[in-house]
């Protein structure tokens, strides 16, 4: 018919992918972000009273790494696990708000992976932390972008 | 049906009669569990009660795709800024609770204890029966999700028109459903697993 209509190139552009409203997850870089020094934790799982702050620190959240994950996963398990019953409300206690979100977003993702005793040590964990957070620290893993 | 149900809870009588003789001598082994298996279950009721309570914060969203149209993102899943991060609760590997929450729905699945062949039948049975009634139960799904045996969606409709303690507990339901209370009620002695 008219000149403009001789190529039909334009059929196959994906209109959706130029929209401005478009939504792109925001991805930083977290190349550097190694996870919780495993040394570290070790030797302090050997002394008592624990302190659970250290496996903490560093948390791997923008790594797209899966291995570095997993590790910090098994890391924070193992000290979760450590800790006496008695003693969980004192740790919960001496965490900051964004620790407490931390250690939250731990706790479910420890659920996923349920070995011998540790979704009842938990489910513990999740009955002091929830006291400490309130709804609002589980609020704040469901809408978090990056995972631990 | 109604005659494949009576076939079916006569076979379980049956079943009942047979193994009488050999489940008596496992009794004293399981009798050790039950206080460790309810050690659990008041914590795992209240952790997935708290998740619950935070995934229920739904509203209304029309479609961004099709216009006019009203859907439920997380079954729709078209669009990764609406779908909030899935969340799994479990009380031990075989038991567990899957959370996924979008913006205007959440999808609950639940996978009951079986311990063994016969509950794994009774179970599929049971939901199954549920399943097909799925339009009175108005939040239930047809169809449970993979790895799950019983499954719930409910959106921002549902919560609009109900109590939202009220679905929370309606869920909860089919958690503490332990096949020996239903087995109890068809007569099967069942005390042997403990709870």
């Amino acid at each position: 018919m008219s000149k403009n209509t001789v190529s039909d190139r334009f059929r196959k552009v994906d209109v959706d992918e130029y929209d401005e409203n478009k939504f792109v997850d925001e991805e930083d870089g977290g190349e550097n972000q190694l996870g919780p020094d495993e040394a570290e934790v070790d030797s302090l799982i050997r002394q008592y009273p624990l302190k659970h702050s250290a496996v903490l620190k560093n948390p791997p959240i923008n790594t797209k790494n899966q291995n570095v994950k997993d590790r910090a996963e098994g890391l924070v398990l193992k000290v979760l696990t450590a800790f006496k019953s008695s003693d969980i409300e004192k740790a919960v206690q001496s965490l900051d708000k964004n620790k407490v979100d931390l250690l939250m977003k731990y706790i479910y993702k420890g659920f996923e992976r349920p070995s011998e005793n540790s979704s009842a040590v938990l489910l513990q964990w999740h009955e002091k932390a929830l006291s400490a957070g309130g709804v609002g620290s589980i609020v704040r893993v469901l809408t978090a972008r990056k995972t631990v | 049906m109604s005659m494949c149900n009576s076939s079916w809870s006569q076979m379980v009588f049956y079943e009942k009669a047979h193994e009488g003789s050999r489940r008596g001598a496992d009794t004293s082994a399981f009798l050790q569990s039950p206080q460790k298996m309810t050690a659990t279950l008041r914590p795992y009721l209240n952790a997935v009660r708290a998740t619950l309570q935070a995934a229920l914060c739904l509203e209304n969203f029309s479609s961004q795709v099709v216009e006019r149209h009203n859907k439920p993102e997380v079954e729709v899943r078209s669009s990764k800024e609406l779908l909030l991060q899935p969340v799994v609760i479990s009380r031990n590997d075989k038991e567990k609770v899957l959370i996924e929450g979008s913006i205007n729905s959440v999808r609950v699945s639940i996978a009951v204890k079986q311990a063994d062949e016969i509950e794994k039948i009774l179970c599929h049975k049971f939901m199954r029966f549920m399943m097909m009634r799925a339009e009175n139960f108005f939040i239930l799904r047809r169809k449970p999700v993979e790895g799950y045996d019983i499954s719930f969606l409910i959106t921002n409709f549902h919560t609009e028109q109900m109590y939202k303690h009220k679905l929370r507990n309606s869920s909860k339901i089919f958690e503490d459903l332990s096949l020996e209370s239903f087995c109890s009620r068809l007569g099967r002695r069942c005390g042997s697993h403990g709870k």
